[in-house]
């Protein structure tokens, strides 16, 4: 076991889920066609100016909600001078000296049980950069992400191990996730981690080296490590840990130097005078913020008390989908109704790539038909067998079930009711069969079925109807 | 960084430095008349140092807007030929010398 | 032989009303009087501009849109759509602007018609128009001498009775001071009267568009048309008032403030004297004029040069042969694109100016520097402000000097701290400002007198200013072109 403490800290980008951009009111989706949900501003021109997308703020609210952090009432921004072709106008415009969002914090459980406050020194609104790829001689660049709005939230250098680092950014994915903030795809980088890690001995802060690029929140565990391991082995060979910047290889599953970090990067920054001033007061966080819905530590709370099994809380939890669909049915037989999402419904989703509101199962159907599996009245068997029907016809239960044929009545005592009353309203039937003529039995098969409009088991109603006519 | 200090011209290295801040190439001919020129510039702007007495408020432009707290309307400005003016493009991208520090 | 184009725009507007000419008649008249007499004023001419005149043939002339058909030049940092937009600069000598300013939506909502864009210092870093990338416009009234800058351009092409209206900008002086040279009414409206979108950025904390005209009238109905609120300009501010309507109104316990610094020792003394003529005209026409001390206001042009080369060094980064403009054409690498494109794609001046607002910007440099200018800033309007409390407005000269010899001081990097030291007040404070001329020194070169008002108080400047330009009643048709 090493005897060296690390001491980690994390700055995580998330993209907003506005429908236009940051600062122009291009559509800030960047799956287009390259260079397409672009305009003037997004491209630098000269002469353009940034108009602040307030949606950027609504939902920036809500993270500082759900992250436990104190909101700056005035605030401006600022601009990040450097030069680069992935910055169209030669700076970034973000907000560096007064973030929306100051020293908050997010628990997580560990492995053990106990329990850890991560604390967050801020969260910035800013602008993302341009799209590049990079061919040998030439890089090609794509302005559709340049103006996406990010938040950015630092850490402090509060993380002493890798697990504490991985728990940190899966509740702070999930938070962001539910609150409706991005969608956090690391893969499709609408969530990028990057690390700061450095090891000492002492009490006093080592050289801290950052990752970036790394592409899974288990990889950023994997990165951790991996650095703290690298720095050790230099610092056991009489070495110095460099600062700079090294990225993340997924194949390798190890840090390559990116660049030696300049003496002080000099970003230039003072305030954006092209936008005033952004005041807001309690009432408007408020009204941004009232909507949130139940965070994942709740929902897990009901979920348990409900008595569904820790694996499945978990697969919930992982479906935003299916979780926000069963805050509508609290009410309900939770474990029955979270099976159904789970296991056939899912499965018939997925089968036939459609989501559940896209579908014919309306709220009071899938509320009928969970409290009728609670109650036994329907069989996981006819459960099965009406499924599609359920997704697929704007019909009741009871109607798809008469359709079937699978509504049957089987108490004999109340089928005994229902085809004694039959009988004496066809007396004339009944006597025919009485005097000899056997096939009239069945025409009062079909009369019970079409009173009955097929209501009652067929085999049970006939040896009843048998029973009643033999007497 | 400070350039200057109690010299009559800049040096060579703090000619380089704020250059290459402002990525501005330099012939040999500008450096030497940038060490002059960039001087005298830095010790006008210098007298401010000799201000004292001055309020701590801040001002970050001359306008007293706010940012109003709902969108306006949100036209997207249209462009017909938005990439008309790229020096060197392929295909729908814009295209420059590889990026090394990626 | 007197031509449409120099009567008043009432008496224009008239004939056209009435049909005695045509748009394109006055659009000729301009053409004619451009194309002999070379003032180098535009860079680039509207070569639609025929086309767009006999358009407005179609249209009845609406008796109350008193610029509709009348010609008007633009500054060339101002974009007009499918024209070139160079900003006088070799970076920006192809470029060609694919959007319209916010300032040319209203132009051409009033269906004025643009003559083209004029010449100005590079990115209107500058106060002689010397720095231009396509020489320096000619001073109609004095060939040897500077038309002053930045907007020197829209200046000479108002004050050779090229065209009757012009836009210009100012950051630190950029419409007053070239106006002052060239005997022509120049006004810097207050900071968010005008619209920046579009207009190429220099220090966007005191960049202002403004009208630049033969007269005050003018000037004050062009400023109606071309002011408003623009959702793409956070900046800028609704407006519900007209800028004419105090002209010609007695000026009733009026109250005016000269700063002494305003007629220190650097001011020439021809200058000086003029200034106190007006003191003396309106005092005896029972307007209270006193001396006063401002705080800061000797010391202003000091934050004013960090401020404008801290955020031009800034806006300027944009420049970079990527996505448009020059773009050096052989770059061995990345970096060396950037160095070379800015390197040859910028001049002297401009160079100049972007090192030294890296460096003020730099690391613990913002400190010592900017933030500091800009707390300072605060106090400096601070006490201007003080003084419009107890004076309607503030008057001195609008330069030192009058238009002074070409090429004096092109290669002092200060030579600009000169220029600007009276006239960046206004851009620091976002005061509306206005030059008008109000006589002329030994050389007969004009002399101008800046009138400067609290914010978004042009009215009460205008009715001063008219006040002056009707008792002075100066001919001012000296700069005019031979035809």
């Amino acid at each position: 076991m090493s005897n060296y403490k690390k001491t980690i800290g994390i700055e995580v980008h998330c993209e907003l889920k506005t429908n236009n951009k940051i600062f122009s009111p291009a559509l800030s989706n960047y799956g287009s066609m390259a260079n397409t949900n672009v305009n003037v501003i997004d491209l630098g021109y000269p002469g353009t100016l940034p108009v602040l997308n307030m949606d950027v703020v609504k939902l920036a609210l809500k993270a500082c909600k759900v992250l436990n952090l104190n909101v700056s009432r005035k605030m401006h921004f600022d601009r990040k001078n450097y030069f680069y072709p992935d910055l169209p106008k030669g700076f970034q415009i973000t907000q560096a000296l007064t973030p929306i969002g100051t020293h908050g914090y997010i628990e997580v459980t560990k492995k053990d049980g106990t329990k850890k406050r991560i604390d967050i020194l801020e969260m910035h609104i800013e602008e993302d950069t341009c799209k590049s790829v990079h061919g040998e001689k030439n890089s090609l660049l794509d302005f559709n992400r340049a103006g996406v709005p990010l938040i950015e939230i630092v850490t402090e250098p509060c993380m002493e191990t890798s697990e504490e680092a991985v728990l940190y950014l899966t509740k702070l994915r999930e938070l962001l996730l539910y609150a409706g903030v991005s969608d956090c795809k690391i893969e499709e980088g609408s969530m990028r981690c990057d690390t700061n890690v450095s090891i000492s001995k002492t009490e006093e802060w080592g050289t801290k080296v950052e990752t970036k690029n790394i592409g899974s929140i288990s990889n950023v565990g994997v990165a951790i490590e991996y650095e703290a391991k690298r720095q050790e082995e230099i610092l056991e060979s009489g070495g110095k840990i460099i600062p700079e910047t090294r990225r993340f290889d997924d194949k390798s599953l190890s840090t390559i130097s990116m660049r030696v970090k300049e003496v002080g990067n000099d970003y230039r920054y003072f305030p954006e005078p092209d936008i005033p001033y952004l005041n807001i007061d309690d009432k408007f966080i408020d009204d941004n913020t009232n909507d949130l819905v139940r965070m994942p530590d709740e929902r897990r709370e009901s979920y348990k008390e409900a008595g569904i099994n820790p694996i499945n809380i978990e697969k919930i939890i992982a479906n935003k989908d299916i979780s926000d669909y069963l805050e509508k049915f609290l009410d309900i037989n939770l474990v029955v109704a979270s099976n159904l999402l789970l296991g056939d419904i899912a499965s018939y989703l997925n089968k036939n790539d459609v989501t559940i509101d896209k579908t014919h199962l309306t709220d009071s159907k899938f509320r009928d038909l969970v409290n009728r599996l609670d109650k036994n009245e329907i069989s996981n068997k006819i459960f099965k067998e009406i499924l599609v029907d359920l997704m697929e016809n704007d019909l009741s239960i009871d109607e798809i079930l008469s359709n079937k044929g699978l509504n049957l009545v089987s108490d004999k005592e109340e089928i005994k009711k229902t085809v004694s009353e039959i009988l004496d309203k066809y007396s004339d039937l009944v006597n025919q069969y009485k005097s000899g003529n056997e096939r009239a039995s069945k025409a009062i098969m079909g009369m019970i079925m079409k009173e009955t409009r097929g209501s009652l088991s067929p085999a049970l109603a006939n040896e009843v109807m048998m029973e009643l006519l033999n007497e | 960084m400070k350039c200057g200090d109690k010299m009559d011209k800049l040096t060579r290295e703090e000619v380089e430095h704020v250059a290459h801040l402002a990525r501005i190439g330099l012939s040999e001919d500008d450096i030497t008349r940038y060490q002059v020129e960039l001087k005298k510039m830095i010790d006008e702007i210098d007298k401010i140092k000799t201000m004292s007495d001055f309020d701590e408020e801040f001002m970050i432009s001359p306008c007293k807007n706010e940012v109003p707290l709902d969108n306006g309307k949100v036209d997207n400005i249209e462009t017909d030929n938005i990439l008309k003016n790229v020096p060197k493009k392929k295909g729908n991208f814009v295209e420059v010398p590889v990026m090394v520090n990626e | 032989m007197s031509k449409y184009i120099d009567k008043s725009l009432n008496e224009i507007h008239e004939a056209l009303v009435k049909g005695e000419i045509k748009p394109v008649d006055l659009v000729n008249e301009c053409l004619d009087r451009i194309n002999k007499n070379n003032l180098n004023a535009f860079i680039t001419m509207n070569d639609k501009v025929i086309e767009e005149a006999k358009e407005l043939e179609k249209m009845e002339v609406p008796k109350d849109d008193l610029f509709f058909g009348i010609p008007i030049a633009i500054k060339d940092n101002i974009m007009v759509n499918g024209m070139l937009c160079t900003c006088a600069s070799k970076i920006l000598s192809n470029f060609e602007a694919i959007y319209d300013a916010g300032v040319i939506d209203l132009v051409k909502e009033h269906h004025m018609l643009i003559i083209g864009k004029t010449n100005m210092d590079e990115f209107a870093m500058g106060s002689t128009s010397e720095t231009s990338y396509y020489g320096t416009p000619i001073n109609p009234w004095n060939k040897e001498r500077v038309p002053g800058g930045s907007s020197g351009g829209s200046a000479v092409s108002v004050a050779g009775r090229l065209v009757p209206l012009a836009l210009g900008s100012d950051t630190g002086g950029s419409i007053r001071q070239p106006s002052s040279f060239n005997g022509i009414v120049g006004m810097k409206p207050s900071y968010g009267r005008v619209s920046r979108y579009g207009l190429v950025a220099f220090a966007s904390s005191l960049d202002q568009i403004g009208p630049m005209t033969r007269n005050v009238l003018e000037n004050a109905n062009l400023l109606n048309v071309i002011c408003g609120k623009d959702d793409r300009d956070m900046t800028s501010v609704e407006t519900n008032e007209d800028f004419t309507r105090l002209i010609g109104k007695p000026l009733k316990d009026f109250k005016v403030a000269i700063p002494n610094y305003f007629l220190s020792d650097f001011v020439d003394s021809e200058v000086r004297n003029k200034v106190l003529e007006i003191k003396e005209m309106l005092e005896k026409n029972n307007v209270k004029v006193d001396m006063v001390d401002i705080n800061h206001i000797d010391m202003a042009v000091i934050l004013y040069q960090i401020i404008a080369m801290g955020e031009a060094s800034s806006n300027l980064a944009r420049f970079d042969g990527i996505r448009y403009g020059y773009s050096y054409p052989d770059p061995e690498n990345l970096e060396d694109l950037y160095l070379k494109t800015r390197q040859y794609g910028f001049g002297n001046e401009v160079k100049r100016r972007i090192m030294v607002g890296s460096y003020i910007l730099s690391g613990e440099n913002a400190k010592i520097y900017y933030s500091k200018a800009m707390q300072i800033r605060d106090d400096l309007q601070k006490s201007f402000k003080k003084i419009f409390s107890e004076y309607n407005l503030i008057i001195g000269p609008s330069a030192a000097r009058c238009a002074y010899p070409l090429n004096s001081g092109k290669d002092d990097p200060l030579h600009c701290f000169m220029d600007d030291i009276l006239v960046m007040h206004a851009n620091m404070g976002g005061f509306p400002c206005i030059s008008i001329p109000i006589g002329f020194n030994s050389e007969k070169l004009p002399i101008g007198l800046q009138i400067l008002g609290n914010n978004f108080d042009e009215a009460t400047i205008y009715q001063l200013a008219s006040f002056i330009e009707k008792e002075l009643n100066l001919d001012l048709e000296g700069g005019k072109v031979s035809e």
